[in-house]
């Protein structure tokens, strides 16, 4: 093989990896760009404030944001606590090799892969039937929780894994039982695993379509409590661009708002670990 | 010494969950304590959910204390709901089967395609024939099926919409057949795509195209079957590619939902079905 020869290898190496890299970029801004030329022209406060009229093609969406705010804060309210405990249990109450720790990370890993679809059936069975909770912002917000666990516990129980050994063995040298050391030592020490987990769940909660469809359900009032049913962004979007004709120009306006909000997470989540990692660094 | 500090950090953090539990149970059971007299849930239809949750807002106006949750899922599952209890109406955009005869169904509106062309086509007629295989791109001139010497302009239906699946369906065709040269979203832009364009062909609602055509939109509607595409054909169910919007009851309806489907039948719902492209019954 001639120098020259590698050279041209080497190139085009370099030129297709440039190539991958800029054709995922233009996918983003081509979709992003798509949006805003359709959607920005028609938002405007009255749009975020106002209810939908005419199924939608007119009017704004209040309501909707109302219902999407209370699905993903039941959500997270349930998914919170059983999260973090799962994940301590896993990090600190068992170890790999045992039975428990290996079904629950299995059946972790099964929840992960589910269809949102299947969620949505499941919830629909459990919540709005089996329980008696009908379409609900209640039952929304139960069924996200379900699907927003894995991804929770995956992330706060690496959170707690990244935390030295050393602490524990220092903690238990100094005669501190197994809770103060979790609670008191650990805890603080994994929050930035927990607001990622946290945040990383709260984007994919704002995102869900058909999970929500059957449970928290299709009607765009405004909730005047959690056991009415109330319409999510996802499924204005989707109700928008195929049942309603002439749906269009509001279904790209509430894109937008939507795709603006998972921004706005992302952001936050990117800042918010940074930030923590940072201050860790420093000598406490 | 450090024993207070101690049971401080333990016990707070469970005793604040514990405490947000007990809190969320008490709402939810006092949220469903106040269940509200006068609450209809209607689901089905994905087509007929739009139509039918403008109808409840003008319902709940007229009623105050009356609320009408609309669900969608598709007309199969508005029957089944219908069925088991978990609504009191279900939506079904097609007749009920003859199986399904012990449930109690009622036409609230009708939805029809028709085949529009150019008011200055020649053609005054096609066979089904003719049309899918205009659509399947086997006809590409309008001379074989003796008409001008010109290409045939196809237009589409865009994908998801109920129109493409009710012509699809009656046709026999699956998307990927078609051959087309414009793909379309709604009913106005299809109408529009054919009056500027001689040679188009495409199709749309029926009630659109009516009301286009009367106020001189130079398009013409085509019979199918030599059955001509007007709103009384398809009231009459004649018109082939056509379709009633049912609400369905599993026993014959009393109170609040025989009010509701009243009103969904009466001439005060009108101007709705028509904005959802719709054919309205006879006053």
């Amino acid at each position: 093989m001639t120098p020259q020869d590698s050279n041209l290898q080497e190139r085009c190496g370099t030129l297709i990896a440039w190539g991958a890299a800029g054709s995922v970029t233009m996918a983003f801004l081509w979709l992003l760009g798509d949006l805003l030329w359709h959607g920005l022209s028609h938002i405007s406060w009255t749009f975020l404030v106002s209810a939908p009229r005419n199924a939608g093609r007119e009017g704004g969406i209040g309501p909707i944001l109302v219902s999407t705010g209370l699905i993903v804060g039941i959500c997270m309210a349930v998914a919170f606590p059983i999260g973090l405990g799962t994940a301590i249990f896993l990090a600190e109450y068992t170890r790999d090799d045992r039975p428990m720790g290996r079904l629950l990370r299995g059946s972790l890993d099964v929840l992960a892969g589910v269809p949102s679809i299947v969620f949505g059936l499941f919830g629909n069975a459990l919540f709005c039937q089996a329980l008696g909770l009908g379409f609900s912002i209640a039952s929304g917000g139960l069924t996200l929780a379900c699907m927003v666990l894995p991804i929770l516990i995956r992330t706060t129980e690496e959170g707690f894994r990244a935390i030295p050994l050393d602490q524990r063995l220092s903690a238990a040298a100094l005669g501190l039982s197994r809770q103060t050391t979790v609670w008191a030592i650990l805890l603080p020490a994994a929050i930035p695993g927990l607001l990622v987990g946290s945040i990383l769940g709260l984007g994919r909660a704002f995102a869900e379509t058909a999970a929500l469809i059957f449970t928290s359900g299709y009607v765009d009032r405004m909730p005047e409590s959690l056991m009415d049913s109330g319409r999510a962004l996802s499924v204005h979007i989707y109700d928008l661009a195929m049942n309603v004709a002439g749906g269009n120009p509001n279904a790209y306006a509430t894109a937008v708002v939507l795709v603006g909000l998972l921004v706005l997470i992302n952001l936050l989540a990117s800042w918010i670990a940074e930030r923590w990692t940072t201050a860790n660094h420093l000598p406490a | 010494m450090s024993e207070p500090t101690k049971m401080a950090t333990v016990q707070r953090p469970v005793a604040v969950f514990l405490r947000c539990l007990l809190c969320v149970g008490a709402l939810l059971g006092q949220f469903s304590a106040e269940a509200k007299e006068g609450k209809l849930v209607i689901t089905g239809s994905s087509t007929m959910a739009p139509l039918v949750l403008e109808m409840g807002k003008r319902f709940e106006s007229l009623h105050p204390g009356t609320r009408i949750d609309v669900q969608t899922g598709g007309s199969s599952r508005g029957i089944a709901d219908a069925v088991n209890g978990l609504a009191d109406i279900g939506m079904a955009s097609r007749a009920l089967q003859s199986q399904e005869g012990n449930l109690h169904g009622f036409v609230i509106a009708y939805d029809g395609i028709t085949i529009i062309l150019h008011d200055s086509n020649p053609i005054q007629e096609l066979t089904d024939d003719q049309i899918k295989g205009i659509y399947s791109g086997i006809i590409t001139n309008w001379k074989t099926v003796g008409g001008l010497d010109a290409p045939i302009t196809v237009v589409n239906k865009a994908e998801g919409r109920s129109t493409l699946a009710l012509f699809l369906h009656y046709f026999t065709l699956s998307n990927r057949d078609i051959k087309a040269h414009v793909v379309i979203g709604d009913n106005e832009q299809g109408i529009k795509t054919v009056a500027g364009n001689p040679h188009a062909i495409g199709y749309v609602s029926i009630g659109t195209a009516r009301y286009d055509a009367t106020y001189g939109v130079p398009i013409r509607l085509l019979p199918l079957r030599n059955i001509p595409a007007t709103l009384e054909t398809v009231r009459e169910g004649t018109f082939p590619l056509s379709r009633p919007l049912t609400l369905v009851t599993k026993t014959e309806p009393t109170g609040l939902a025989n009010t509701f489907i009243e009103f969904a039948r009466s001439p005060a719902t009108h101007d709705l079905i028509l904005q959802h492209y719709f054919v309205p019954l006879a006053d």
